[in-house]
């Protein structure tokens, strides 16, 4: 049995933000996402594109 | 933390033309593109939501009225494997349809950092999904990670922790209400406007919760409708003689990485402190309309009426869990002592000025945010047009996501790193038993059966085996873990296993591993 599994690689170590070995996006699932950095005027930006109206057709089923 | 946690979110789901009545068979389509590994078949053994740890079972659970309007009378009749659609993934986490939800439950973690990694790790997955779906479609999917769509339909978070079935029951309701009642204070989302009350007195209001309008009952085992601050429902997922998993649901969903921590670590210290025979101190008189008033009370001196003394701040309340908390725990380990920090940082700064909370509490940056564009635009809080600012603050694409805008303008605290999230997409934490659920995927989906939290069915030779992960709950399992994982093939796997059992039925307690290994299917279930 020659498949990898990566449980082994890391290790919880408490403190602040942590490296882990791997690198994202190896191997199964989908990687990070890749977005470009905005500034705060990118920001603003974002939330005038956002359509008012959105709100009103945003329904949802009763969840747990 | 040392204590074995999980956090389940269901997430509101939008697809481009349609609307709520199809969100059943959207959000199973949406499950079935995950595009990672995946094994189907999941174990309900043990599982009945209807038990309730006050000792009875109910007949049913309350629904929601309103959602019939949304049931198609042509659907389908699904069995419930078909409805759920269950994918268990390489991480050790659970991705399904619930009530109309793609839901992603992270694996069972330890610590914090794995616990926020892989809660992060849960958008990345959904929103992949979502993304592949999306394509197939041909239509736009989008994927809000929030509990309410400002219709009176809210969904839920929920935090998991194992705990000692030693606590008395009505010990843990009482002690844990005024704490519920008041936790928004750090680990409430943030809202624009009040629903599901009938005469709003002040629609325009800024919330701190997003769940609190949803709130009626002190304890019951509901989650639907009537939903209660303590959740009562009996589902250990461990021995259950032994363990009770405090199912918690009375939360919101936290963008913020920090304030999700803050979340888990300062209810699970509290419950440390019942397991150590704390009595609580405080009793509020009426605990569900006084998280309301916290919720929506941002100077935060709004007094709550206390059984047997004077009134109480919701600042007060929370330092009586903190002090307690301090004096005992302080100095334990790292974690411990960076959830003290924060939880003290955070009550000292509400007490004088909140606006230096907006980089790592969600209410707080939304607030921030979103209070400027209302004054120049002059919007009230309850307007439409704030409360789709405030889904698009929740929105997982970090393209659309103004909670990604800020984070990605460095104006919010991390508490993990883009690499950590990354990993946990793929791989499960190494020292609790989701490793043990993620070898399966990764190495014999093909023989899995039947799989999830507390057990994994899988044939082997020509039999039905049953791996009973009952009782590996309480110690770091790396060790354990390290061992299956370095097994060549299935044969040494059940071969370790076994071995295992007999230790422990010699008496040398190795793993916690022992009231049950592996035995023909059936005669455990």
């Amino acid at each position: 049995m020659t498949q990898a599994i990566r449980v082994e690689e890391r290790r919880q170590v408490p403190g602040g933000p942590i490296e882990p070995t791997r690198k994202p996006g190896d191997g199964d699932g989908p990687a990070a996402p890749k977005v470009d950095r905005p500034d705060t005027s990118d920001l603003l930006k974002r939330m005038k594109r956002v359509d008012p109206d959105a709100a009103r057709r945003y329904r949802q089923r009763s969840g747990e | 933390m040392q204590r074995l946690m999980g956090i389940e979110t269901e997430y509101g789901i939008m697809v481009e033309g349609l609307g709520a009545n199809d969100w059943v068979s959207e959000s199973i389509a949406l499950v079935k593109c995950h595009p990672g590994a995946g094994v189907s078949g999941w174990n309900y053994r043990g599982e009945d939501a209807r038990r309730d740890m006050r000792g009875f079972t109910v007949q049913n659970l309350s629904t929601n009225p309103d959602d019939a309007q949304f049931d198609r009378p042509s659907a389908p009749v699904m069995s419930r494997e078909e409805e759920r659609s269950d994918r268990v993934l390489a991480n050790g986490a659970r991705l399904y349809n619930d009530h109309g939800h793609p839901e992603y439950a992270t694996p069972e973690c330890l610590s914090l950092r794995d616990l926020v990694a892989q809660d992060k790790a849960g958008e990345r997955i959904m929103l992949a999904s979502a993304r592949k779906r999306a394509e197939a479609r041909g239509l736009a999917v989008s994927l809000t990670k929030n509990n309410t769509d400002f219709h009176g339909a809210s969904y839920g978070t929920h935090e998991n922790y194992l705990m000692s079935r030693s606590v008395p029951t009505d010990l843990l309701i009482q002690a844990l209400l005024p704490f519920f009642a008041t936790r928004a204070l750090y680990a409430g989302a943030g809202k624009c406007g009040v629903e599901n009350e009938a005469g709003r007195r002040n629609p325009n209001t800024f919330q701190l919760s997003q769940r609190a309008d949803f709130l009626s009952v002190e304890a019951s085992v509901d989650t639907l409708h009537n939903r209660p601050l303590v959740n009562t429902r009996d589902e250990p997922h461990a021995a259950p003689t032994r363990y009770r998993r405090l199912h918690v649901i009375c939360g919101d969903a936290n963008m913020s990485e920090h304030a999700c921590a803050l979340k888990v670590g300062t209810t699970s210290l509290v419950l440390r402190l019942l397991e150590a025979g704390l009595q609580p101190s405080i009793r509020l008189v009426n605990p569900v309309q006084s998280a309301r008033t916290v919720s929506r009370d941002l100077t935060f001196k709004e007094p709550l009426e206390r059984v047997g003394g004077p009134a109480v701040t919701a600042i007060e309340v929370q330092r009586t869990y903190l002090d307690e908390a301090v004096r005992r725990f302080q100095g334990e380990d790292e974690e411990t002592d960076w959830v003290l920090a924060g939880w003290t940082s955070v009550l000292d700064e509400l007490g004088s000025d909140y606006t230096t909370l907006s980089d790592r509490l969600d209410w707080a940056a939304k607030y921030q945010l979103l209070d400027g564009f209302r004054r120049d635009e002059n919007l009230a809080w309850g307007d439409l047009a704030m409360q789709s600012l405030d889904l698009a603050y929740h929105d997982i694409d970090p393209d659309q996501s103004l909670y990604y805008g800020l984070e990605q303008a460095g104006q919010m605290r991390r508490f993990v790193t883009d690499a950590r999230v990354g990993a946990a997409v793929s791989c499960p934490p190494a020292d609790t038993r989701a490793a043990l659920r993620g070898l399966f995927v990764q190495r014999y989906g093909a023989a899995v059966r039947r799989i999830g939290w507390n057990g994994i069915a899988f044939e082997f030779q020509g039999e039905d085996l049953l791996f009973d992960m009952n009782t590996l709950v309480e110690a770091n399992l790396a060790e354990y873990v390290g061992e299956m994982v370095g097994a060549g093939d299935l044969e040494q796997v059940v071969a370790v296993i076994r071995r295992t059992r007999a230790a422990d039925e010699a008496g040398e307690k190795l793993t916690g591993f022992g009231e049950d290994g592996p035995t023909a299917l059936g005669e455990k279930e």
